[in-house]
Parts: structure tokens; C-alpha cells; sequence
């Protein structure tokens, strides 16, 4: 897998890349800020890029909307978007065209490698992967969608998990139960939120799209 | 010597000049003052009424239209009289009828153009008239004879004119003081005016030093502190990744979820301090709060231009304290942010359909400890940035809480 780093500070720079390194991830280029992002990925499109909200010069939200250029400019590269706090916003931005190839985390997770190296392949095999803050923030406001309120408590904690880009089994060993029983779970929920008879993934990108409207 | 000195000072001829361009500038003035007076009386019919108020806002512009002849003339200086109220236009014109610097203004333009009358006639009489008196017995042999004029009574006539001159000074001057007098107690800001005008100014100058100082505690806890600690916490999880000594590794994990737990706590202290969505503007960070809140919240945000930044965090803690209310006590189910720019106020309104019943309790009398929170303390916060804030919550809802802010902050 080949990534480009977009981060301003050296010291989380060199850090990301080294770890990555580590982890069997080519790291093509690790650049300063929003422009040289744009540059790097133009000059050569990486499988993924990993990329800090708040760069130079005005350190608001320069990453975001380099993430959104890549993402309508470049759709075959995955983007995985930190932020040093939670904003469901950036989050619905993000996702608001499709769910795929596409990730939001706290700044905080990189310290939990190991989540976000498989955050950062699921992206770039064209999955999702979401915060579970920003997951929890968005299930502690209840539904307003009529379909969303018919999902059982158990069903929107399935939704939440399905949100952060887990698969069945990982849901399954999140929650402790069989992976039979989350997939009838998964399947009542694509009822209930009437979402079409279609392959599987693109079903539960659909879900979570439906679950981020909300 | 002194008294024939005096017409060699400047400040004798820049006072007669004062007086006289008194006199044509104050002209337009003191017909003002008289149709200001016609309306008054007038109004009292009602009719006169939307004249008076046009005229006493026109009379609110005269304090710097006499300042620029006082300034260049005689360098007196006053300061501008302070704005109407900050609100709708029509707010204003109702302000206008009770407003003192309009009436004091008024006053003015009525007793200025009498005065500088009364100061410039003589003044330029002497100039012309007292030579030819002084000169008078001079050239009476010149002037064709005339039987009531005999040559002695020229040397009166030339006392006369000596004496004119000899006095018209201290005549300006008296007149010119007198001017003085008026200028201080009409023209000038009176001195509560001056106080409040200060302590607003200082206030305004706190307040923004305050939200720029926890904007940038706020910078340096992200891109300082925050990203230490996660370099810390990565450099921790490669020694994680890398050892094969066991003890070491759970060292490292221990201590990696310590790191953890210190951003966490990072967050929540910045959470609390700054928003930093708040600079990306109040609808973004209005969205977020609402999408934290426990009661469903819907955002609406319309604003004409982006508030200062002790108005934003205002609002936006504002939010954060009514909607924890909303899900504590109110019982509801939905709740309505509105935030929008209305005659050059910022009007936030949040409603939610509980039981209402809601009230106001200064907290800070009943439960010292607890003083800034509740509504009470919002109310304070509104008041501290010259905004009002309201409650409607009859029992059996719905409650409304209404929080105006001017638009330019405090």
C-alpha cells in the first residue's frame, strides 16, 4: 500500500511515517501542508492519504477541504482525515457524496496503531472508517428519520459499529455474540431502513449514509 | 497699556472672527433651534412630532459642526457626542425625543447665533467706526459745516470712540467666555457620559483580550501539547511493536494508555475552554453541539456577517448550557436552535416542546458555588455584552429562551 502524509507538525510527520514503515506501508510523501497534499497526489495518486484537518496558513480547516478536492478529483484515492477534535460536520462533509474510500478519526487514535493501520487499509480498499466519538456523538442524538426510529437499542449499536467500517465479525467480537446472530441483526436493520436488495457492502454503505443524514 | 495692547493680540482678532463666522454658521442653526421649539409645541399636538424628530437629529450632528470653527479658531476641543443605542431604526427615532445630547444640542443652537450676534456687531463697529471717532477732530475741518457739530463736541465724539475701542476686547472676551460656558455645558459629552463611554471601551478592550488569550491557550494545547502527546503515544506503541520482551511491552501499553487518557482529558479541558469549532463560525459549531445533544436538535444559523469572538463563544456556551437544561429537565422531545441577524442584533432562540414551567432563580444568592450557571447566569453573560436574555416557559410548554446580543460586541 502506498500513502502520502499531509501533517505540519515535523514531529507527528516523521512519527506517522515511521510507523507506518513498520507496518509494511510505503509512505510516498509526507508533506507540510494543503497545497503540497494536492501536489504530491497529483504528481503520483497513492492508494490512500492521510491527512490533518488544521494546516497552514490558517490553520482552520485547510486539510478538510484539500480531503473533499482529492476526493471529487481523485475517486480511486482513499482519504483518511484526522482532526484534533470531533466535528460531525467535517464527518457529514466527508461522507456526503458516498461512504467508501473514506475515513474520520480523532487525532488521538494514532496512538492506537494498530486501529489506525487497519483504519487506514480499510480506507484504501474502498471501506469506511469512522471515530467511534463521532459515532457516539451522532447515536446519543436519537433518530429523527422515521426508519432510523425503528431500530432496536441493540440494532443502532450494530448501525454505530457498521458506521465505524467494521465487518460482521468484528462486530460480533465487539459485542460478544455470534456472527449468525449480527448478521440477522444487519439484515433487520437494511429492512427497516428499506434500503434495496443489493451486494452486501454497497447495503451497508447505504446504511451508514442513511444514519449520517439523519 | 494692557487695554491698548489687547487688539494686538491674535486671540483678540481670532475671537472677533470666531464671533463673526459665528454668525453666519450659527444662522442656519438657530433657525433649527426655533422650528425645533415650533415643533415642540406643536407635538404636543402630535402633528409636529416626526418634524421635531428630524430636527433633533439633526441637532445631534451640531456638536462636531460647531467643533471645526472652535477647534481651527481658538482650539477648543470636545468630543463626539455618544451614539443613539445600538438597535432597529426605529428604535432610534423613539430614543430620539428623550435623548439629552439632541435637546442639550438644541439648546445651543438657539442661544449661539443670538450670542455671537451680540459679540461680533461691536467688535467690527470698533474696528471701523472707533478710528474715525478718535481721528474725528482731525478732519472735521474737512467735513462741510454743520450747526449742531461744533469742533469741541468732535473731541467727545473722539473720547467716545477711544473708549469703544478700548473696551470691545474685553467685550469678546466676555462674550467668547460666556460661549465657553455654554460649549461646556451643551456641547461636551456630559461627564457620566464620558465615564460610561470609558468603561465601555475597557470593557470591550477585556473581553476581546480575553477570547483572544483562551484562542490561543487553545492553539497551543492542539499544536503544541496534543500533538506531543501523540508523537509520545506513537513513539510508546512502535516500542510496543518492536520489543519481543513481554514486560517491556506491557510497559509500553500501560503506559500508551496513559497517554490515551490524558488526551482524552486534553479534549474535554479545550472542549470547555475554546471551541475550536468556533472558528470555523457558529453555524458549524452550533451543528456539533446540537448533534451532541441528548433531546433531537434541529440548527437554523443566518447571519449577516461573523460576530466577534467573545459574542461567538458567548452564543455558543449559551447553546451548550440550554440544551444540557433541555435534556435534564424539560422532558422534551425535540428542540429548535434559531440564531439570525435581526436590525443589526444577533437573536438566538431555542425552544423545545417540554413541560416548560422554567424560570429564572439567581443561583448565585440561593447556591453561591454555583453562580455563573442556570439561566441567572446567562442573563449575566448577555448582560456583560449589553444583550438581554428571556425566558418564556408558561407550565405545560413550550419554553423559549430568547438571547439578544448586539451585533458589534460590547
Amino acid at each position: 500500500m502506498r500513502v502520502v502524509i499531509a501533517e505540519d507538525n515535523p514531529l507527528l510527520r516523521d512519527g506517522i511515517a515511521l510507523l507506518l514503515g513498520e507496518h509494511d506501508v510505503e509512505v510516498v510523501a509526507a508533506v507540510p501542508d494543503a497545497g503540497a497534499l494536492l501536489a504530491a497526489v497529483a504528481a503520483d495518486p497513492p492508494d490512500a492519504a492521510v491527512v490533518d484537518v488544521r494546516m497552514p496558513p490558517t490553520y482552520t480547516d485547510e486539510g478538510l477541504r484539500a480531503a473533499l478536492t482529492i476526493r471529487s478529483a481523485y475517486p480511486g484515492v482513499g482519504v483518511l482525515v484526522f482532526s484534533q477534535w470531533v466535528e460531525t460536520s467535517y464527518a457529514r462533509q466527508l461522507l456526503s457524496e458516498n461512504a467508501g474510500r473514506v475515513g474520520y478519526l480523532l487525532k488521538d487514535r494514532i496512538v492506537s496503531t494498530d486501529e489506525f493501520v487497519g483504519a487506514l487499509r480499510r480506507v484504501a480498499d474502498g471501506g469506511t472508517a469512522l471515530d467511534p466519538e463521532v459515532v457516539r456523538q451522532l447515536l446519543a442524538a436519537p433518530a429523527v428519520d422515521a426508519g432510523l426510529a425503528r431500530l432496536s437499542d441493540r440494532e443502532r449499536e450494530i448501525l454505530g459499529l457498521l458506521a465505524e467500517g467494521r465487518s460482521n465479525v468484528a462486530i460480533a467480537e465487539a459485542l460478544h455474540l455470534v456472527e449468525r446472530s449480527v448478521e440477522k441483526h444487519v439484515t433487520a436493520i437494511f429492512t427497516k431502513l428499506d434500503l434495496p436488495q443489493a451486494r452486501t457492502d454497497h447495503r451497508r454503505v447505504l446504511a451508514v449514509l442513511r444514519y449520517l443524514r439523519a | 497699556m494692557i487695554v491698548v495692547r489687547a487688539w494686538l493680540t491674535a486671540r483678540t482678532w481670532r475671537e472677533l472672527a470666531y464671533l463673526v463666522s459665528g454668525v453666519f454658521l450659527g444662522l442656519p442653526t438657530f433657525v433649527l433651534a426655533v422650528v425645533g421649539a415650533v415643533t415642540t409645541v406643536a407635538s404636543a399636538l402630535t402633528v409636529g412630532l416626526p418634524l421635531l424628530v428630524g430636527v433633533l437629529a439633526l441637532a445631534r450632528r451640531t456638536p462636531r459642526y460647531f467643533r471645526g470653527p472652535a477647534r481651527k479658531l481658538l482650539g477648543w476641543d470636545w468630543a463626539d457626542p455618544p451614539p443613539l443605542p445600538a438597535g432597529t431604526w426605529w428604535g432610534r427615532v423613539r430614543a430620539l425625543p428623550s435623548d439629552p445630547t439632541a435637546w442639550r444640542a438644541l439648546t445651543y443652537c438657539l442661544a449661539r447665533w443670538p450670542l455671537a450676534v451680540v459679540g461680533a456687531y461691536p467688535g467690527l463697529f470698533a474696528v471701523v467706526a472707533a478710528p474715525v471717532g478718535i481721528t474725528y477732530p482731525l478732519w472735521w475741518f474737512l467735513v462741510p459745516a454743520d450747526d449742531t457739530d461744533t469742533w469741541s463736541h468732535t473731541w467727545i465724539i473722539a473720547l467716545q470712540g477711544l473708549a469703544v475701542l478700548l473696551a470691545t476686547p474685553w467685550w469678546l472676551r466676555l462674550i467668547v467666555l460666556l460661549d465657553r460656558f455654554l460649549v461646556r455645558a451643551l456641547l461636551h459629552p456630559s461627564e457620566a457620559q464620558r465615564r460610561i463611554a470609558e468603561l465601555e471601551a475597557g470593557r470591550a478592550a477585556l473581553q476581546s483580550d480575553a477570547a483572544a488569550l483562551l484562542r490561543r491557550v487553545e492553539r497551543d494545547l492542539h499544536d503544541g501539547t496534543q500533538a506531543r502527546l501523540v508523537a509520545l503515544g506513537l513513539t510508546l506503541s512502535r516500542i510496543e511493536h518492536r520489543s519481543t520482551d513481554e514486560p517491556v511491552r506491557t510497559l509500553a501499553a500501560d503506559a500508551r494508555g496513559t497517554v490515551t487518557e490524558a488526551l482524552a482529558e486534553l479534549r474535554d479541558i479545550v472542549r470547555g475552554m475554546h471551541p475550536p469549532a468556533l472558528d470555523d463560525g457558529l453555524d458549524v459549531a452550533l451543528t456539533t453541539l446540537a448533534a451532541r445533544s441528548a433531546v433531537p436538535a434541529e440548527v437554523a444559523v443566518s447571519l449577516v456577517a461573523r460576530p466577534p469572538d467573545a459574542t461567538a463563544s458567548a452564543l455558543y456556551f449559551a447553546v451548550a448550557e440550554l440544551l444540557t437544561n433541555v435534556a435534564r429537565h424539560a422532558n422534551a422531545t425535540r428542540v429548535r436552535i434559531d440564531l439570525r441577524t435581526e436590525n443589526r442584533r444577533l437573536r438566538l432562540t431555542v425552544t423545545d416542546d417540554g413541560h416548560g414551567g422554567a424560570a429564572v432563580i439567581d443561583s448565585g444568592q440561593a447556591r453561591p458555588a454555583a453562580s455563573g450557571t442556570g439561566l441567572a447566569g446567562l442573563g449575566r453573560r448577555a448582560a456583560a455584552l449589553d444583550g438581554s436574555l428571556t425566558v418564556d416557559s408558561p407550565p405545560g410548554g413550550p419554553t423559549t429562551v430568547t438571547m439578544i446580543l448586539p451585533e458589534i460586541g460590547g
